[in-house]
């Protein structure tokens, strides 16, 4: 079957290697276009419909020509741990544990 | 000496767009956060070939299956809100399907969306039901699938791999699709 994929982690999807890809350069959780945006939806599903009637080859990534900001400095926000002190860091990874035990124990509840 | 604009001046300078307005490299990102608090790294899948089937029908005569990582809404599973923390007790462990015939309510706070730069409050964001809808009603897709289709994110590659991809496939099959939109949140 034909697929194309829509996101944002264009370092992972492309590290995983798949046939078709429309990446947006957005924050992750906008895969399909900017939120109460209509038209940047309807271009970004476009794109992708467009990759599967072109795509020569696998691993064939189009990059959305639409942007987040102006400026590039959300992408300094994400995941920063420059900017955690070392409380921070424990209070994290005390959190992580406990996510990681509920995650666990959910699966193993399927 | 005559004054005036020297060659250079006049001529407009190439301006390249600042060195640090590339793709965020989440892996790198993702790798050294958790290191920093104490845990081993992830690996993530790595292929270096990828399937490829080409399009055998066209567009406007396909009918488009949607795949998702979005999670129904669990009212038994806490803080599923778009301002909800990261809520893995919200995970789901199975892939399911639901009808498209009316908007469904998913949410995507058991993954690891970038919540210092956005609040998930369009479902339309993330998930393009209502854009190829749309594109079915303008005649640019033959239609969309009757169900949609969840993926979980299990930290399994194998269960990935062995299990949910090709259950995904023979949903996607058993709807009648020809082509399939696999959208990440």
């Amino acid at each position: 079957m034909s697929t194309v994929i829509m996101g944002c982690a264009k370092d992972i999807v492309e590290h995983c290697g798949v046939p078709r890809f429309v990446w947006s350069d957005f924050p992750l959780g906008n895969s399909a276009g900017r939120p109460f945006d209509v038209e940047s939806q309807t271009r970004t599903l476009e794109l992708a419909l467009r990759l599967l009637e072109t795509a020569a080859a696998p691993r064939t990534t189009v990059a959305s020509p639409l942007r987040w900001t102006a400026d590039a400095a959300w992408k300094h926000k994400y995941l920063d741990v420059g900017k955690l002190s070392p409380e921070d860091i424990a209070e994290r990874r005390k959190e992580f544990e406990v996510v990681k035990a509920v995650a666990k124990a959910k699966r193993e509840g399927t | 000496m005559s004054a005036g604009p020297t060659p250079e001046a006049a001529t407009p300078r190439i301006q390249f767009a600042p060195e640090d307005d590339v793709a965020i490299r989440y892996m790198d990102r993702t790798r050294e956060y958790y290191q920093a608090l104490g845990f081993s790294p992830y690996r993530w899948a790595h292929f270096t070939d990828a399937p490829f089937t080409p399009l055998r029908v066209p567009l406007a005569k396909a009918r488009v299956a949607l795949i998702t990582t979005a999670a129904p809404f669990q009212p038994e599973a806490g803080d599923q809100g778009p301002r909800a923390p990261y809520n893995a007790a919200a995970k789901f462990y199975q892939v399911y399907s639901a009808p498209v015939d009316s908007k469904p309510d998913l949410r995507i706070s058991h993954v690891g969306y970038d919540r210092a730069n956005t609040v998930p409050e369009d479902l339309d964001a993330y998930f393009p039901l209502a854009r190829l809808q749309e594109a079915a009603a303008a005649g640019r897709i033959g239609g969309v699938g009757a169900r949609f289709h969840g993926a979980p994110t299990n930290r399994s590659h194998r269960v990935t791999v062995e299990i949910d991809a090709p259950e995904l496939l023979r949903r996607c099959r058993e709807d009648g699709a020809d082509v399939a939109v696999l959208v990440p949140s």
